[in-house]
This record gives structure tokens, sequence and C-alpha cells, in this order.
């Protein structure tokens, strides 16, 4: 029984992921590279932040300041993880056209840049998930269950498993959203993802109080739903006004 | 317009890392599954094997006793390795291959029969499976013989081989990780090293062994995980170019019964062009063109008419250097492979494709091949970080992972064999401590009072 609620939590936050990766990365090879390689960017940036945060591990003091910084300190870095992400897209798009050229390919369309960034987005939020869920599930797949004092009315993998599905969520359209305001020089969507994070982070912080979790969990989905019809809004713009390019020219 | 550059580029790289993915996701869920209350990993029955020949750890010894202890048994087990593979080069360089294909023959029906059996019983056991004996022992003969015949013999779909390559490779790394932890850790770095040494050395015995196999216009004596699914009897036809798909290879693994370590070293398996496999060639070249196809994309139109294609083989490669058709076609007939031999390399041989001619069509095969102690340490690195906890299993296969595909880069550049091991094996301990050490922490600490980000 046990093991099936296990697997329950694995698959509440890693479920659409994984729907995601079979249906449109999985049959692009390099996508899944691309998958891969921004998992591990973000698994570095995950060490990097602990190496740093590890001599004030774990706080004496039970306030949540602490926390706040560290919360901020923590997407501030990976933000600016997000713009060195792009500067190396660019790059790979270059690569990329030049590949396309030698093998008599088209170049690159607007849907295989939004795929890229997808894949990317995929890759941060899944790393999230994988890191701040799935690794703590261990003691989920044995004879009992935990509870933590805060949030006292669900178990705790269930509650890490619902807060990570809205993370993978908000890690992955943001990735899209950044990388359209990155290339459209839009400057309300390139300012929308940090906020968003920064927000979202901080949203986290309500768990800290007694039964703080019936209302930050509700937040954070409101944000997370807000991220996603932004993305979709934003792609079917960007699509549109591609088709209707292409067919005037 | 439906085919995108992104469908074409990383296809080799992704066909040498699922398999291994899938080998150490097993690998894992073995280690998972068996960890707890059963004999086949309790520690107090530790097996002496020549992985630990000289000192046997006990957790109750100082650090620096397990240090110096690990250390010395990991000299003596890459020395073991260095001497048996030299004994394969000479047996090589004086084509004794009957009797090392015979030797590999055996020496796969024991790993299939005994180790795989074991784990089987452990499994039997652990799930409290209903099985009686006698069905147990049918099922485990057939598996085995299966196993052998697949591996070893042509007309064995190719699926099939690398199924079977995969099953290899995870009973000797569920063994490997029974390996006490300071001497696991110890080994896989001496590993690596050896393995960098007797890729890249001028003399060392793996790089002999390539120079003498492309010299000799053969397939490297390894057992070797071929990526390239579409060649199903890789038996070359037309002008007698190389054919032996039969990559054999020798893996290294370590015998219980023996209570020492014996290379079992497969030879590789000798082209016999009799009628039967000319036979057998001729009624697979349709097949062969078909699954062709299905790989083609299309403009690989313009390669039938001869027309050399270029696209890259690794996505950031200096493709203009490669051609090759997208799907394994390619008419200069480089050849990666990644042979293992005891200890893994990525070979990139020169010429060593097999050409298949038909209907005027050249197409020359090639594939990336991974040897079979890359799956087998990558999963023992991955079985052993399993102990500890579900984080450093992520970390250090994204490691593992990452460092094969830096390694696979490397190879498309320097084109000639390559030592998957050693930046693998690296990455992957280094992540593996600093997750231990800096990470979990970090995690455990904001995780459990819900804090995100």
């Amino acid at each position: 029984m046990t093991v099936a609620a296990g697997i329950g939590y694995a698959l509440i936050a890693l479920g659409p992921s994984l729907s995601l990766f079979v249906s449109v990365i999985s049959n692009k090879p390099f996508l899944i590279l691309t998958l891969l390689s921004s998992t591990l960017l973000w698994l570095i940036s995950l060490i990097l932040l602990s190496a740093i945060w590890r001599g004030f591990l774990p706080f004496t003091i039970s306030l949540c300041w602490p926390y706040a910084i560290l919360i901020l300190t923590s997407v501030s870095f990976q933000e600016a993880l997000r713009i060195f992400f792009w500067k190396l897209y660019l790059r790979l798009e270059d690569m990329l056209n030049a590949f396309a050229d030698r093998a008599a390919k088209p170049h690159l369309f607007l849907t295989d840049k939004m795929l890229i960034a997808l894949a990317g987005g995929l890759g941060h939020g899944v790393a999230h998930a994988v890191f701040f869920c799935i690794s703590l599930l261990t003691p989920a797949f044995g004879p009992a269950t935990y509870f933590t004092d805060r949030c006292s009315q669900v178990p705790f993998f269930l509650l890490s498993a619902i807060i990570a599905l809205a993370f993978v969520t908000i890690h992955t359209f943001s990735m899209v959203i950044a990388f359209n305001g990155y290339a459209e020089g839009n400057k309300v969507d390139q300012y929308f993802v940090p906020v968003v994070h920064i927000v979202a982070g901080m949203v986290t912080l309500i768990n800290w109080a007694p039964g703080g979790c019936t209302v930050g969990i509700p937040i954070l989905y409101l944000i997370a739903i807000l991220t996603l019809t932004h993305c979709g809004r934003m792609v079917s713009r960007r699509l549109t006004e591609n088709r209707i390019r292409a067919d005037h020219s | 317009m439906e085919s995108s550059i992104l469908e074409s580029i990383g296809v080799e790289i992704i066909g040498v890392m699922s398999p291994v993915s899938i080998c150490m996701f097993l690998v894992v869920l073995l280690v998972y599954s068996l960890s707890s209350d059963n004999p086949f990993s309790s520690p107090d029955s530790t097996i002496r094997t020549a992985a630990n020949l000289v000192y046997v750890e006990n957790p109750s010894d100082s650090v620096s006793q397990k240090l110096e202890g690990a250390l010395l048994n990991a000299v003596v087990f890459v020395i073991l390795i260095a001497i048996v593979t030299f004994l394969l080069v000479l047996l090589y360089y004086y084509n004794c291959t009957n009797f090392l294909k015979y030797y590999m023959r055996f020496s796969a029906f024991f790993v299939f029969a005994s180790m795989g059996g074991s784990i089987f019983l452990s499994l039997i056991q652990k799930f409290s499976i209903p099985v009686d004996s006698v069905t147990c022992l049918l099922l485990l003969f057939n598996f085995t013989i299966v196993g052998v015949l697949s591996v070893f013999a042509g007309g064995i779909p190719i699926l099939m081989r690398q199924g079977y390559m995969v099953c290899l490779g995870i009973i000797v790394a569920a063994w490997f990780t029974k390996l006490p932890e300071w001497t696991t850790w110890v080994l896989l770095v001496a590993l690596a090293l050896y393995d960098l040494v007797a890729v890249l050395a001028p003399g060392g015995p793996l790089k002999l062994l390539v120079e003498l196999a492309s010299s000799r216009d053969e397939e490297l004596p390894a057992l070797v995980y071929e990526a390239r699914p579409a060649v199903a009897p890789r038996t070359g036809g037309g002008g007698g170019s190389a054919l032996g798909l039969l990559v054999t290879g020798a893996m290294e693994s370590e015998q219980v019964s023996s209570s020492s370590i014996e290379l079992q070293a497969v030879p590789r398996r000798n082209v016999n062009r009799n009628d039967n496999e000319i036979e057998i060639l001729g009624g697979n070249v349709d097949n062969y063109v078909v699954t062709m196809g299905d790989f083609r994309d299309e403009d690989s139109q313009s390669v039938r008419d001869g027309e050399e294609e270029r696209s890259p083989l690794v996505g950031n490669s200096r493709g203009g250097q490669f051609s090759s058709a997208d799907n394994g076609r390619r008419f200069d007939g480089r050849e990666g492979e990644i042979v293992e031999e005891m200890s893994p390399l990525v070979e990139m041989g020169n010429n060593e494709g097999q050409v298949m001619s038909r209907d005027g069509v050249e197409i020359v095969d090639r594939g990336i091949k991974l040897g079979l102690g890359d799956f087998v340490f990558y999963s023992v690195l991955v079985g052993r970080a399993a102990m500890y906890d579900l984080m450093t299993v992520y970390a250090c296969y994204l490691a593992i992972i990452s460092g094969l595909g830096c390694t696979l880069i490397l190879l498309s550049v320097c084109r000639q064999a390559l030592p998957a091991l050693p930046i693998s094996i690296m990455l992957g301990v280094l992540f593996y401590f600093l997750t231990r050490l800096l990470m979990e922490p970090f995690i455990v600490g904001t995780a459990t009072n819900l804090m995100m980000f």
C-alpha cells in the first residue's frame, strides 16, 4: 500500500511533465539533450547555492527571515542563470542553423525555438521536482508516513508533491515566456518571469505559519495558473503573427 | 518542412544514452529492492573476490585503515585486470580467436546462469514469488542459452542482443555493488585512471588491441553494446568488407565460486563466411533496407544519389568534417565504437564500417559502440549512490550522462578510440560527494519546512 502511495506522490509531482516529455520531447533527440543539460545546469546551481549556505544551516533560530533571505538569493541566482542559459541558447541557435544549412534543411522554425525553450524549462522544473520532492520520497515507500508540525492535516510527502507540481509548471512555462521575451525584446515578459519566480518562492514562506499551507498552496496554484495562461496567450499570439507574416510573404 | 533539424541531431547520442539509462535504472531498482533483509546484500556475508583480495573492509576500522586497504584492493584489482588484458592481447595477436571465443561463451554462460541465477533466486525470495524449482531451473536454463546465443551468434535480432547486453551489465553491476563502500569508490577511481592509461598511452593494452584490430581490418575483440539498431545481422555484403558484427569483448567480473576474479574475455567472433551465413545475409538484405528506410529523413534520398550529406554527428562537433548520413549510413565508413575490454573505451575506428551494396547503393553503417564495462561501472556507481539516498542517485545519474555526452563529443572531434570511464566516473564521484556533503542538508532543511523556490 505504501509503495502505491509513494508512486502516487511521484506521479502527482512529475506526471504532467512525464506526459509532456513523452508526447513532445522524447521523439526529438536534440530536445532530450537540451532537457538533460538544463537539468544538469540547475543541479549545479543548486550545489553552488548549498555550498554558499552550508555554513549557516541549519538555522538555529526559529524565525522565518533567514529563509526569506535564502529564497531571495537563490531565486536571483537562478534568474541570473536563466540569462546565462539564454546566451548559451543564442550560440546554439547559430550553430544549429549552420548545421541546417549544411544538411540542406530548413532553419529553425518558430515552433522549434519554442520547443527548445520548453525543453529547457522542463529540465529546470523536473530538476526542482526531483530534488525537492522525489528525493525526499524514499521514506514514503516504507511502512510509515510523515507529518510536519506546521501543516499537520496532510502528509508531508503529499504536500511536497503538490508544491512541486506547481513549481514544475511555473519553471517550465516561465522559460518559454522568458525566451520569447528576450527574443522580442519585450520588457514585460522579461520582468514577468523573475517576479513570478520570486513571488512563488515567497509564497511558500506562508507555510511557515501554523496552518499556513491552506492559504499558501492555493496562492501558489494561482500563480502557476497565471503563468500557464500568460504563456498560452503569448504563444498563440506569436504563432498567429507568424502565420500572418508567412501568408504575406 | 516537417522534418526540422532537431530530429536528426543527437540520434546517436541518445541511442547510447538510453540503454545506459535503462541499465542504471534497473540496477538502482535491484539494489533498492534487495538492499534490505536478504542474504544477497547483507554486509556480514562479504564475499572475497579479486576486488577485495587484500583487505576486507570492516565498518569498525579506522578511516586511514579503510583508505589504505581500499587503495591496496584497487591496486591489486587494476594490476590483475592489466595482466589479463595483456594476455588477451597476446592471444589475439597469435590468432587464438577460437580459444577466446569458446572461453568467452563459457563465461557468458557462467555469468547468466550462476550470477544471474542467484539474483533471480533472491528476487524470488524477496517477493515470495510462487515458483517451483523445476520451472525455475527450466526458465533460467532457457534464459541463459538464449543469452549466450544472442551475444555470440549472428542472425539474432539486434534488439535482443542489445537487451542481453544490458542484462549482462546489470547482473555484473549488481554483484559489484556488494563490495564495501570505500573499496568501491577507490576502485572506481582507479579503474577510470587505468582506463585512461590503457586507451591513450602508447603501449597501453587497449590501445594495442584497437590498433591490432584495425590493422587487421577486424572488429575489436571486446564485448560491446552497439547503438545502431537498424542493422540486424551485421554482415557485410558486397566486397567483403568488414563484417563480423559480433563484437566481442572482455569483461571482468568477479567470480564468486572461485573467490577470485577472472576476467571473462569474450572473443570476437570471426566471420565465418560459409554459405549459411551468406544466405542469412541475403535473406536479411530486405530487412536491412526497410529498416534503414524508417530511419531515413527525407533528404537522405540525396544520399542514395551518392551525394555526401553532411550533418553533425554530435551537436557541436566540427560538423563539416564528418560526413554522415543521418542514420548511420556513411560513405567514408568511419565507425565509432566504444569498446570495452575489461574496461571501457570509446573507439572511433577508421574505415571500419561495413559496406553493403545493393542496387548500386552503397550503405555503410556505423554505430557508436559502448563497452559493457562502461555499463557495469556506471551502474556500480549509481547503485552505490542508491544505497545512500535517492538524491545522490539523481545527481550521479546526471553527472554520468553528461560525462558520457562529453566523451561522445570528444569522440567526434578526436576520431579515435577514447576511454569512456574517466570523465563520467570523475564527475559522478565529484557530484556524489558534493551532493552528500553540501546539498542534502540544504535541501532537507528547506524542504521539510515546506519552503521551495
